[in-house]
């Protein structure tokens, strides 16, 4: 199994009553809350982070931001940069660009390119839907994002795969006479591509095209729902049955020596949740394209009618859980090696297998001392034990030309 | 989304909505941000004026939304569509709002199909510096601001959520949803339009709630300017929907321009 280290660079260092105050962490919450010099502190940890996972043999994971104190990383290609060069060994998994508020995804495509070749063949490129408070600070339509992403994603891969002169791209939502970037990618056809996403539909999808299916805190039922989709959707086009190389699994996670250590220093990932998710209405629940209007509709009502779809939202039900929830519900691993490492596996049965382990190793107050310990110990004493990754066989773009 | 009690009019292929009222002169009736209620007291009143056609463009209300219809662009010509549909030499065009921008777009490209122009609140236009937004961002402000700066009296008049039926909740999520796919970006206005205002060769009239923080009266004024020989009038008591908070004063001021 590949182990993957995501870090958000979180900024935690918000006076409660600010936040307690705000209708919203992101977007909205002013940036004279946020102090460059502590900002510049957190960027050296989270890199120096990221160096020990290279040394550990670790990959690591760079994000793009919700615009508030859940990520500093405001741009995952520059992020993507400096990994590119400061690492030697692991891959890099950009997980990701917010391609449906970029303008230009040849832009983007062009950025990976480049990190690809810095890294000298080491990314992977993962794309995310995005939506809610991000459509409002990327001031990107949020009413049909979906087929914007897809179409993004299309226009990037072609982008990546095309190295015979100028071609033209007159598409519903972008276009663009002459795309011809330098540098090319350095892996062929083009690096891994993953998704993030829960929703059955696009898991679906993701399985046609034979992406990376990850799923960020979901849970093993919801995951397994996704999994089961994309292994049906395979199925049904004839491809062959996916390894489990095809799906990866997110979660807190921090090991420490003893379950004591494990469990405290872990539950400080909940911040995560409880204090990072906090957005306005009008940027979440009422902000039109998310939910179909049947579903949408009962979100206007001050208590939606039960057996309402309409606050399914993933994050929604996460504010406010304890550590011992969220243990139960997948969602945290914590504890020693051993109870880390049975957690890990008890999930894996539930969802049938999966081949890439993100683990969310520091959020919140954790400080940089006590992720890297968590980041050694998970890497020397459970990595070891996890089963390999499963391959999916050919009728798959290949992987590296390593 | 079909309605079954609901008259339908089909413009090249696409289904609307259509709430009839009335006898007289054709009013054509462009709702704005909401579709027009067929229980509003304005149109029985304003029915005793003309004969009031109000469609609900598509993904608005019950009318389906074509693939790809997805534009102001593609509003107006279906307006344009349905001016040329309509029976009689002369149409009196009304629009409220967000179709108010699109009756001004409607009027400027083709004022002889007119006889007369009411805009009544509308948005549509760029005013002010780059950095004072004209129109508030009912999209990206809170709930509570956008309730209490759309009406004058927001407790009487703001929809009651909680006592909405399933199926009206539903058309004011498919409405919220139609709005922000078409007027998201640029938000709610054609930086192009004031250019082409001199266009409108039909009396004008625009009527403005005194109290709407949705688009203010000075805004409207501004519009006024843009429009040759136009007049403004305001209602008082009255926010960003003059013809809900006071229908006899808003009919009374509109019939009155209308029999002029």
């Amino acid at each position: 199994m590949q182990a993957w280290y995501h870090c958000e660079n979180v900024y935690p260092f918000v006076p409660q009553e600010v936040l307690d105050r705000a209708p919203s962490v992101r977007a909205s919450l002013p940036n004279k809350y946020c102090d460059p010099k502590i900002s510049a502190d957190l960027f050296e940890e989270c890199l120096d982070e990221h160096l020990l996972c290279d040394e550990l043999g670790v990959n690591v994971v760079s994000i793009e931001h919700h615009s508030g104190i859940n990520s500093l990383y405001g741009a995952s290609p520059m992020i993507l940069g400096i990994l590119a060069r400061q690492t030697k060994k692991v891959r890099i998994l950009s997980l990701g660009t917010l391609i449906t508020i970029r303008p230009d995804p040849v832009r983007v495509a062009e950025e990976y390119a480049t990190a690809d070749v810095i890294s000298r063949g080491r990314l992977e490129i993962g794309f995310v839907k995005s939506g809610d408070s991000e459509m409002v600070s990327g001031n990107a339509n949020p009413v049909g994002y979906v087929d914007r992403f897809w179409e993004a994603i299309d226009l990037i891969q072609k982008t990546l795969t095309s190295h015979d002169g100028p071609f033209s791209w007159e598409g519903k939502h972008f276009t663009h006479r002459h795309v011809n970037i330098w540098p090319p990618v350095y892996q062929r056809p083009h690096p891994p591509m993953w998704a993030a996403t829960g929703d059955p539909e696009t898991s679906a999808e993701l399985g046609r095209r034979g992406m990376v299916n990850a799923l960020v805190l979901r849970g093993p039922e919801a995951s397994k729902r996704a999994f089961d989709a994309y292994r049906d959707a395979r199925r049904e086009a004839g491809l062959p049955a996916p390894g489990s190389d095809r799906f990866a699994y997110a979660a807190l996670c921090y090991v420490g020596d003893t379950d004591e250590e494990g469990l405290r220093v872990g539950s400080k990932l909940l911040w995560f949740l409880n204090t990072s998710l906090k957005q306005a209405p009008q940027m979440s629940k009422f902000l039109p394209g998310r939910l179909p209007p049947e579903i949408a509709a009962q979100n206007y009502r001050s208590a939606p009618r039960p057996g309402s779809l309409a606050n399914v939202r993933p994050g929604q039900s996460l504010i406010g859980i304890t550590a011992e929830q969220a243990i139960a519900r997948g969602i945290l691993c914590a504890g020693n090696p051993d109870t880390v490492y049975r957690q890990i596996m008890d999930i894996y049965e539930k969802v049938g297998g999966f081949g890439h382990l993100i683990f969310i190793g520091r959020s919140g107050f954790l400080d940089h001392r006590e992720a890297e310990k968590g980041i050694r110990l998970l890497a020397k004493e459970v990595l070891p034990r996890l089963p390999a990754a499963t391959t999916t066989p050919a009728a798959e773009p290949a992987r590296a030309a390593e | 989304m079909a309605n079954a009690d609901a008259e339908r009019l089909t413009v090249r292929g696409i289904e609307l909505e259509i709430v009839r009222r009335g006898t007289g002169r054709p009013i054509l009736a462009l709702h704005g941000f909401d579709t027009i209620d067929p229980s509003a007291s304005f149109l029985d009143l304003l029915g005793r004026h003309g004969e009031i056609v109000a469609p609900s463009s598509p993904g608005f209300g019950h009318s389906p939304r074509p693939k790809d219809f997805d534009t102001v662009y593609d509003l107006v010509h279906l307006y344009l569509e349905v001016l040329e549909m309509l029976p009689g030499d002369k149409v009196t065009l009304l629009g409220f709002s967000f179709g108010g921008w699109l009756a001004a777009e409607v009027a400027a490209a083709c004022s002889h199909r007119l006889d007369k122009l009411v805009l009544v609140d509308p948005v549509g236009i760029k005013i002010s510096d780059r950095e004072t937004p004209d129109i508030l961002d009912i999209f990206n402000r809170s709930p509570d601001e956008v309730r209490r700066r759309s009406w004058h009296d927001p407790d009487r008049f703001a929809p009651d959520f909680d006592a909405m039926s399933d199926e009206a909740l539903v058309v004011y999520a498919r409405n919220r949803e139609a709005l922000c796919l078409y007027a998201w970006h640029p938000y709610m206005y054609n930086s192009q339009l004031p250019r082409w205002l001199g266009r409108i060769k039909v009396p004008t009239l625009l009527v403005w709630g005194a109290s709407d923080g949705i688009v203010t009266p000075d805004y409207g004024r501004a519009y006024s300017r843009f429009i040759p020989g136009s007049r403004f009038a305001l209602i008082e008591r009255a926010g960003h929907h003059p013809e809900i908070e006071q229908p006899e004063a808003f009919v009374e001021r509109v019939s009155r321009f209308l029999e002029e």
